[in-house]
């Protein structure tokens, strides 16, 4: 009896062995490229791939069974603050940053910690929004983290500790990091945050071997440099500009595309007359030089504090029977947009959310304005609101259904604005702003589905409140989602009905639910708040 | 973003919670009179201070605070109070505001401050307290006496001002505190349960009922879920309290400035 239990065991793990042949142990350039693989066996880049797709080929949890999902394991950070992180996962081991630059390796089994990394930092910290990271890239035996004073960080994939440690810039001038790296080649891509203390931004790629910095694209273009004269004056030295969302990477075209964060002081127009470029742009850059390929300016002139840090989405697409290489985003301005990708032109543009700024956009890519935007001490209404139609939260794209997801955000505002003083590492933002709520500006969220040829709108998925998480698609046709009163949630992505939820206790938010494959059983992991949920069907 | 916390601002006058602010503010507001300070101070006031106490600082939600330094208070003491809040209170700290910002803001208030009014002075509070515990007391709670289905008013008097109070006791303000937001529950079957929302998610909502019972419900277990948009608080016209009572009822509320529960061995 013994002998033959011992044989099944035997033959048992075997089997799992077999089918989880051990990865490569260095992490390739090539690896990364390939995006998320059809066994689920890794999720190595921010957006899943370098399309920022977040789409999952997987297909054993469908619409049919998620209902059935149980709870595997919950992790709990024991820090301060609330995961916005992506989370990677190689080799059934998950690689995780949190709060105040807390990062861990965790056994995707079981949940359990593997190593445990912490940053010493200062006190004297200018992060804006939250002491926050968006998770980690990797090459190598390497892992890539950026800090909250401005550091990018290699560390040993197997242990947690430091490999080389490089200086972004000074946090006590007002700069942070908090976006995900990713890897291209064999560089790292990083961006500066700190667009409400009067930085000049910038997006810099780094040696991964050495840390040593490769090239750097300052996001306001220096004097003598094209576009320099659409910042009145000095204005250009304090615009911020920040980068602290990841961008998207097409090889073929060796590009990187990043959306580039609000001009500074944000809200006060006189500070800074002209378009101010690059803030409030998708730029396209070379990845082995940094140079300027081409921008577009979503927003000119912004004085409503809408970064266009908004995730960008690669695809390609037929429209009007032309075979379209195409930039998918979503603005915290109101407007969607479908750009070709090779060129920044604008293919279309079209109100996702409601928006009294602009009427349309016009066929120069310009927006329409409509009079009375501009803030000052008085106030003004405008919809959207600061945090926008949307925001830093991934969408997806389901490429089956050429359908691009986006949770959008319905509120209004009304913004103030007055001249601030510059000083260094201090905020400078010229103004605020106070929530603005009636019968015909309600305030509520919503998950829409969005024919990107088109623009409109296939379905929605109302929230009582506007929810700020991220998205995941899966093949087999589902869409997780997340609201802003703590419930994970599962869609039929083709219909927008409801299959699934679970009240977490804390929202995801700012980034998605990830998926992939362990011992044959398909997970989806959840951060929301100070933990992680990992789900599955049950055994 | 922190809407919320920057939205609700109140009742930051009367009590100087303790200072946990690391280094005493200056004595005086160094940005006094300055006409730039004074305009950046009003905008900062009206994005994150007049959702309370009013466009004017005459007090909606929170106190009037056109009068503070006239009663006696400093600029320290009010630096104090914009940065910390005021524990138990509805007034938050604002950690994230610099201290040009909060001396920014006092300068503009100092344009809106009045002399002392003369108090009125009229009404009696001890009858008030009669006519408070003959319509008041079965919904709202003072100093752990009363019913709970309506705010509790054990510091009402440091919170609102009379203006205030008159309006929401006539009925002429609308809206509700959240957590105080009418609601019917009608169940596939038997009775409807009537009550205030305390939360609620797209499948949930908890409720306190009439009878003070708290209870959460399945929303997919409900026939209808109806909001109402006035205040569960019946306006008490002068047919039902007459001006002098009202007066006297005002009197008595605002001797409510705060709750001590602490235990005296």
């Amino acid at each position: 009896m013994r002998a033959r239990l011992l044989c099944l065991v035997v033959i048992g793990s075997s089997a799992i062995l077999a089918a989880q042949q051990a990865p490569p142990a260095l992490v390739t350039p090539q690896e990364i490229a390939e995006g998320l693989p059809k066994d689920g066996s890794r999720w190595i880049t921010f957006g899943g791939s370098y399309t920022n797709q977040r789409h999952s080929p997987l297909t054993q949890i469908t619409p049919a069974n998620v209902k059935g999902l149980v709870p595997q394991w919950t992790f709990q950070t024991g820090t301060l603050g609330n995961f916005e992180t992506t989370p990677l996962v190689r080799d059934n081991i998950l690689y995780v940053t949190g709060p105040q630059n807390v990062a861990w390796a965790l056994d995707a089994r079981t949940g359990r910690q593997i190593w445990r990394y912490r940053r010493e930092l200062p006190n004297d910290l200018t992060a804006c929004c939250g002491l926050v990271n968006r998770g980690f890239a990797m090459l190598g035996d390497k892992l890539f983290m950026v800090t909250l004073d401005a550091h990018l960080l290699a560390l040993d994939m197997r242990t947690g500790a430091i490999v080389w440690d490089a200086t972004l810039e000074q946090y006590k001038n007002g700069y942070a990091s908090t976006i995900a790296p990713i890897v291209v080649k064999d560089k790292v891509i990083v961006g500066a945050a700190g667009g409400e203390f009067g930085i000049r931004g910038f997006i810099d790629a780094y040696e991964a071997q050495t840390g040593k910095r490769a090239w750097r694209f300052y996001t306001i273009p220096g004097p003598g440099e094209p576009g320099n004269d659409t910042w009145a004056g000095d204005s250009w030295k304090t615009g911020g500009a920040s980068v602290w969302v990841t961008g998207a990477y097409d090889p073929d075209l060796n590009l990187l595309y990043y959306g580039i964060g609000n001009p500074g002081p944000d809200y006060h127009s006189e500070s800074r007359l002209g378009d101010n470029l690059y803030a409030a742009s998708l730029v396209a850059v070379d990845a082995d030089t940094g140079k300027l390929r081409w921008h577009y300016q979503f927003t000119p002139h912004d004085v409503h504090d809408w970064d266009s840090t908004e995730v960008p989405v690669l695809a390609d697409l037929t429209i009007a029977g032309q075979p379209r290489k195409v930039v998918m985003f979503a603005n915290r301005n109101g407007f969607y947009y479908t750009l070709d990708r090779t060129n920044g032109r604008i293919i279309l543009a079209k109100p996702f959310v409601q928006t009294t700024w602009a009427r349309e956009i016009g066929r120069d890519g310009r927006p329409v304005l409509e009079a009375g935007h501009t803030p000052d001490e008085n106030g003004e209404i405008t919809c959207p609101d600061i945090t926008g139609g949307t925001n830093f939260w991934p969408p997806t794209f389901d490429p089956s259904t050429r359908t691009f997801f986006v949770n959008a955000r319905e509120a209004c505002m009304t913004f103030y604005s007055w001249k601030p003083d510059y000083k260094a590492g201090e905020r400078f933002t010229g103004g605020a702003g106070q929530r603005y709520k009636s019968a015909t500006m309600p305030v509520y969220g919503a998950l829409r589905a969005i024919d990107p040829t088109t623009g409109e709108r296939k379905w929605e998925f109302k929230y009582l409140n506007p929810s700020t998480s991220g998205l995941l698609t899966t093949a087999s046709g589902l869409i997780f989602s997340g609201d802003n009163d703590g419930n994970v949630l599962a869609l039929d992505s083709r219909k927008g009905t409801l299959l699934w939820r679970y009240q977490m206790g804390a929202n995801l938010h700012g980034t998605s639910a990830i998926t992939y494959m362990v011992d044959g059983r398909q997970h989806v992991l959840v951060p929301a708040g100070t933990t992680l949920t990992a789900w599955a069907l049950p055994q | 973003m922190t809407w919320r916390a920057l939205g609700v601002v109140a009742g930051w006058v009367i009590i100087v919670g303790a200072s946990t602010y690391a280094q005493a503010p200056a004595a005086k507001n160094p940005f006094e009179g300055d006409q730039n300070a004074i305009k950046s101070g009003m905008g900062l006031f009206r994005a994150r201070c007049a959702d309370c106490h009013g466009m004017d600082a005459r007090g909606v939600r929170g106190p009037d605070i056109t009068q503070v330094w006239a009663s006696g208070r400093t600029d320290d003491g009010l630096f104090t109070t914009i940065k910390n809040g005021i524990a138990g209170t509805e007034m938050p700290a604002q950690p994230r505001l610099f201290e040009h910002e909060t001396w920014q803001i006092l300068a503009y208030l100092k344009t809106l401050a009045a002399s002392a009014r003369p108090d009125p002075q009229r009404g009696n509070a001890e009858n008030g307290k009669k006519i408070y515990q003959a319509n008041c007391v079965g919904c709202h709670r003072v100093n752990g006496v009363g019913g709970r289905l309506g705010p509790d008013l054990s510091r009402i008097g440091a919170a609102r001002s009379r203006e205030v109070l008159e309006l929401r006791i006539r009925g002429g303000v609308e809206g509700f505190l959240p957590g105080y937001e009418p609601v019917t529950l009608t169940p596939q079957e038997g009775q409807a349960v009537i009550g205030v929302k305390k939360n609620e998610d797209l499948f949930s909502v908890q409720v306190m009922d009439t009878r003070e019972r708290i209870q959460g419900y399945d929303k997919a277990m409900l026939k209808e879920m109806q909001n109402n948009p006035r205040s569960a608080m019946p306006p008490f016209g002068s047919n039902r309290i007459s001006e002098s009572d009202l007066d006297d009822l005002i009197r008595y509320l605002q001797t409510l400035r705060g709750f001590d529960p602490s235990v005296v061995q």
